[in-house]
């Protein structure tokens, strides 16, 4: 690959690098971590670059390399919830006294992110960056009506998560 | 409000808290090899293909070659080896073609999809493997039993001994606990290999089926 397209890469990845940790910070649980995911997306952008075609926007096609990177092809053992965490958050959540300001609940509402699986996780993560359903249904590869069944499902979780 | 709207909207406007890589940056990170899990399972495969390979020459060149030439057994051994021969290229051929279609760009299913079927491929591979050495194991054995002197012999005298049956036992005993180990192998690789490469793929592959039921 010649010098141009490597530095108009380079070029494309600085503009959109929030896409990339924007997942990694979904994925991963302390800074290295989120480096290293960091740099096997960046990787896996870079080998799969030849391939680009400008038929899709960058942005699109950051998205779906960086979810596969992160829930298919990461090797990297990350910090696995184990049930104990998981009732230690729920309890630390159903005891601490109610706060309405909304800066606690988006708090509480990240680490509910925290504990779905991988697969919800990137639905999330594609619901927040406002993806439509055809583009999340195209992107993990499952039909529109699922994706949005899975989405409510979702949602019922996070609540459950939420207010036990 | 819908708890994910208030998320979304947090989300949406938390751009600047990212960390700001430079083009430097960056661009030193291409230069870096990946740890992904295909380099890994391509890694793994090959040593597989490998260590199958070996262990089926060495098979034929320590059992049939040397003394299956003595029992003039040729028309039945030559049809084996060529038949292994056939399975490694077949497999290589087939691990390779899968390999390709390997994609990043690809959807998520699919994408878990290809690399599952490149791994079955190996799997496969050995499977058949394993098929192959315990029929020529029992191909060898009989004409052994036939064709070889000195077990003709051993076998007439414990008949002769009356110790025909124990002969018997402790021959398929032996057979049945070298086959075994072969096969506990096996298990092992896969024990290895999937318990720390794939579980997660796995489990993510799975979940994304149970969403199309």
């Amino acid at each position: 690959m010649n010098k141009d397209k490597e530095h108009h890469f380079v070029e494309l990845l600085e503009k959109h690098q929030n896409i990339i940790h924007k997942v990694c910070r979904l994925y991963t649980y302390n800074y290295d971590t989120h480096n290293d995911l960091f740099q096997e997306i960046t990787i896996q952008l870079w080998r799969a670059y030849p391939k680009f075609r400008g038929d899709s926007k960058f942005s699109t096609w950051m998205y779906r390399v960086g979810l596969n990177t992160a829930i298919t092809l990461y090797r990297k053992s990350k910090r696995r919830i184990k049930t104990q965490d998981f009732s230690d958050v729920q309890f630390r959540i159903s005891s601490e006294e109610y706060d309405d300001t909304e800066e606690q609940q988006l708090k509480l509402l990240y680490t509910a992110v925290r504990q779905l699986n991988d697969i919800e996780k990137a639905l999330v993560f594609l619901y927040l960056e406002n993806k439509n359903y055809r583009e999340i249904s195209e992107t993990m590869g499952i039909s529109e009506v699922n994706a949005r069944v899975k989405m409510n499902r979702i949602k019922t979780k996070l609540r459950t998560i939420l207010n036990p | 409000m819908d708890e994910l709207e208030l998320l979304k909207n947090d989300w949406q406007k938390d751009n600047a808290n990212y960390p700001k890589l430079t083009y430097d940056e960056i661009y030193k990170m291409l230069l870096k090899k990946s740890s992904s899990i295909v380099k890994w399972i391509f890694i793994i495969s090959i040593l597989e293909f490998i260590f199958w390979t070996l262990i089926s020459f060495f098979l034929e060149d320590a059992n049939f070659n040397k003394k299956f030439q003595e029992y003039e057994a040729k028309n039945i051994m030559l049809p084996i080896m060529l038949f292994g021969y056939i399975i490694i290229v077949y497999f290589l051929v087939k691990f390779f073609m899968n390999y390709k279609t390997i994609s990043v760009t690809d959807n998520a299913k699919i994408l878990m999809e290809n690399i599952l079927k490149t791994r079955r491929t190996v799997k496969q591979y050995v499977a058949v493997n394993l098929g192959f050495i315990v029929i020529s194991t029992v191909v060898m054995l009989s004409i052994q039993f036939n064709r070889d002197q000195q077990m003709i012999s051993i076998i007439d005298n414990a008949s002769a001994n009356g110790e025909l049956f124990k002969f018997y036992s402790i021959t398929i005993i032996i057979t049945l606990i070298s086959l075994g180990a072969a096969v506990g192998v096996l298990l092992l690789f896969y024990y290895l290999i999937y318990g720390i490469l794939l579980k997660r793929l796995n489990n993510n592959y799975e979940e994304l089926k149970k969403l199309e039921v």
